[in-house]
């Protein structure tokens, strides 16, 4: 099947995965064909279990299909040895955890700089790069607060910070205001959008949050190892 | 690169952890490093007693003066050989000596142990560069007065300025105490050569010859006519040689040291693998999000291994200071061993110098690399996906 690459940031091109449990052969994925082009924002819904968690991680080169191609960025990840996938990482994406994953013993200036020791920056252009990001996120004044010193909302602020450092074409959110209360995964949410709508970076970001979901541009549903038809309208009228 | 202080505040946080393996790498380096300062110390000072143009004439057979003989009239012909280095008045610098052991208790009641004297001429002194009475006076000839080791007057009873020691039943006064820039004369006391024969029945003879040669060359001459003349049946050597072979004093202490240091310092390695096991465990979830950020296996490897490595050295640092106090504290510095060859107390002061330090510290790399490689490759092996489940 012909597609065209140009605007498409991830495609997973008839991808399978499964894992070896006991001997046994769990498929996670069957098959599944997925394009998101330039600029997008996709919501993945689907039961606990059903492999959003694993697509992310395909996404990102941090594990490998069983079968099928990834391709990020016009970039296959098949050819890409550890190191590559390493640096590719480093140059291309941005990840979001629901357990924020910040490093506790660092603090918020040292964690979102974290990711800009691997960028050919000096001190003076990797302090601009952290204080930019800082001031995206509205923590400029917390950046020499420890993770315990900072609330939830505030951590999760921190670690998309340290994600849109070095200017990732790619966020992927995993869970990203499933630890949160209400108020602060509407700020998470509200940065999202402004990320993608301001500074044109694609997100992917799962979510069990309908609420959440509805920010998207796009909803997907991942069931059964497929993606399945889904209406973002619907969503919006049950609420 | 991942940044060192993040390897340094995790030790920091986890302190109880870090102190328990600082303190055993610390016992480990410690222990390691009095024992090599022991073995240092013993062999510098049978190292600065040796003049290099020096020769020690003995009896065939022994291998020191406690345990050799050599008659009035042959120490004489000794004395006639050429080739012998000579005084301002054209004296040899020869000095037939007697040497006697004494059973002395130690202070404190530590039991007793065999002290050497040694009966000098007044060309003994200039045989010995070093050596020169720190307090009191030198000892009169003819009188039943000693001159002893600084050193080993702290150790022994009767040793003491102005105490007296008993030989033979017939007691000895100290009137002066002396110092011999650390050699294996501070392990002794010396007195009048005929005071000492008349003392302890050794008259007509003495234990040695001590000879001085003029060059290089007269010192290989007179070795080689002394051993040729089989008449007189004695044996000569360098004073390096003599001391070389003293070298055997303290080996059980030694190995003793050795063995020790090395059971310590395998705990260590397994205290340094177990602390860095338990911290890569705990963070595997922040291992894989550096990796999931771009760092490599490489990076992840290398900051593992720095935190093993800055534990180790922590350790090394705390324990060879505390060595050095230890040793400090107890007998300033000087300790006493058994000469196993002459049986006899020989006093030494242990040795920290750079080198021993040097030993330390490469122990700690040693502990660091090794304690800390497996529990780094665990780290580096772990699955990014794996790792970010952990909760
Ligand atoms: N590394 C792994 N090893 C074995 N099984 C795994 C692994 N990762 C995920 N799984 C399994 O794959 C399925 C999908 O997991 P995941 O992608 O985390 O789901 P989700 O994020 O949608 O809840 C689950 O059954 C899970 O147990
Ligand atoms: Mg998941």
């Amino acid at each position: 099947m012909p597609y065209d690459a140009s605007d498409s940031v991830v495609q997973l091109l008839d991808v399978s995965k499964e894992f070896m449990r006991d001997k046994i052969r769990i498929p996670v994925l069957t098959n599944t064909t997925l394009h998101i082009p330039k600029g997008d924002f996709a919501a993945i819904m689907g039961p606990s279990g059903s492999g959003k968690s694993t697509l992310l991680n395909l996404a990102a080169g941090l594990d490998r299909p069983t079968t099928g191609r990834v391709i990020v960025n016009g970039q296959d990840l098949g050819v890409l040895s550890e190191a590559g996938l390493s640096r590719f990482r480093s140059e291309n994406l941005g990840f979001i955890f629901q357990m924020y994953n910040l490093m506790p013993v660092l603090t918020a200036f040292e964690n979102v700089e974290l990711p800009l020791l691997l960028a050919p920056l000096n001190r003076a252009q990797r302090r601009q790069h952290v204080e930019a990001a800082l001031r995206i996120v509205s923590l400029a004044d917390r950046q020499d607060h420890y993770p315990r010193q900072l609330s939830g909302g505030q951590e999760q602020r921190v670690a998309i910070a340290r994600a849109i450092a070095n200017d990732p074409v790619l966020l992927l959110a995993d869970e990203p205001t499933g630890n949160l209360d209400a108020t602060s995964a509407q700020e998470v949410l509200d940065l999202l959008e402004l990320l993608n709508t301001q500074f044109g970076t694609t997100i992917i970001m799962v979510t069990h949050d309908p609420k959440a979901a509805r920010r998207a541009k796009r909803l997907l549903h991942l069931e059964k190892g497929t993606f399945v038809q889904a209406d973002i309208e619907a969503l919006e009228t049950s609420r | 690169m991942i940044p060192i202080k993040y390897n340094l505040r995790s030790l920091w946080a986890r302190k109880v952890g870090s102190l328990m393996t600082i303190a055993s790498t610390g016992i480990a380096v410690g222990a390691s490093v009095f024992a090599l300062g022991l073995s240092a110390g013993l062999d510098q000072t049978l190292e600065v007693s040796a003049g290099p143009l020096d020769i020690i004439v003995l009896r065939q057979g022994s291998s020191s003066e406690t345990a050799s003989g050599v008659s009035e009239a042959v120490a004489r012909e000794i004395l006639a050989l050429p080739g012998i280095a000579t005084d301002q008045q054209g004296r040899p610098l020869a000095a037939p000596e007697l040497v006697v052991v004494t059973y002395l208790p130690r202070r404190g009641n530590a039991g007793s142990a065999n002290v050497t004297i040694r009966g000098a001429l007044p060309v003994s002194r200039d045989l010995r560069e070093g050596m020169k009475v720190v307090e009191g006076r030198d000892f009169q000839p003819g009188l039943r007065e000693a001159i002893v080791s600084r050193k080993l007057a702290g150790r022994f009873e009767g040793l003491g300025m102005n105490e007296e020691f008993v030989v033979q039943d017939k007691s000895f006064k100290v009137v002066g105490l002396f110092e011999a820039g650390g050699g294996a004369t501070e392990s002794e006391i010396w007195t009048d050569q005929k005071v000492l024969a008349q003392v302890a029945n050794r008259t007509g003879g003495t234990s040695s010859v001590q000879i001085r040669a003029a060059s290089k060359a007269a010192q290989e001459t007179l070795l080689n006519h002394i051993k040729a003349d089989e008449q007189i049946a004695l044996k000569a050597i360098t004073e390096v040689q003599y001391f070389a072979d003293q070298a055997q004093a303290g080996l059980v202490l030694r190995l003793l040291g050795q063995i020790i240091a090395f059971f310590l310092t395998i705990g260590a390695m397994f205290a340094v693998a177990n602390t860095m096991y338990g911290a890569i465990a705990t963070r595997a979830r922040e291992i894989g999000t550096l990796r999931s950020l771009g760092f490599g296996r490489g990076s992840i490897l290398t900051a593992f291994l720095l935190e093993s490595l800055v534990l180790c050295l922590v350790g090394a640092i705390v324990g060879c200071l505390a060595s050095i106090a230890l040793t400090k504290l107890f007998g300033g510095q000087s300790a006493g061993t058994m000469n196993g060859v002459t049986f006899t107390e020989i006093v030494f002061a242990f040795s920290f110098g750079p080198n021993v330090l040097m030993k330390g510290a490469l122990l700690a790399v040693f502990l660091g690399v090794v304690g800390g490689f497996l529990p780094a490759l665990r780290a580096v092996r772990m699955k990014v996906v794996d790792a970010l489940r952990e909760v």
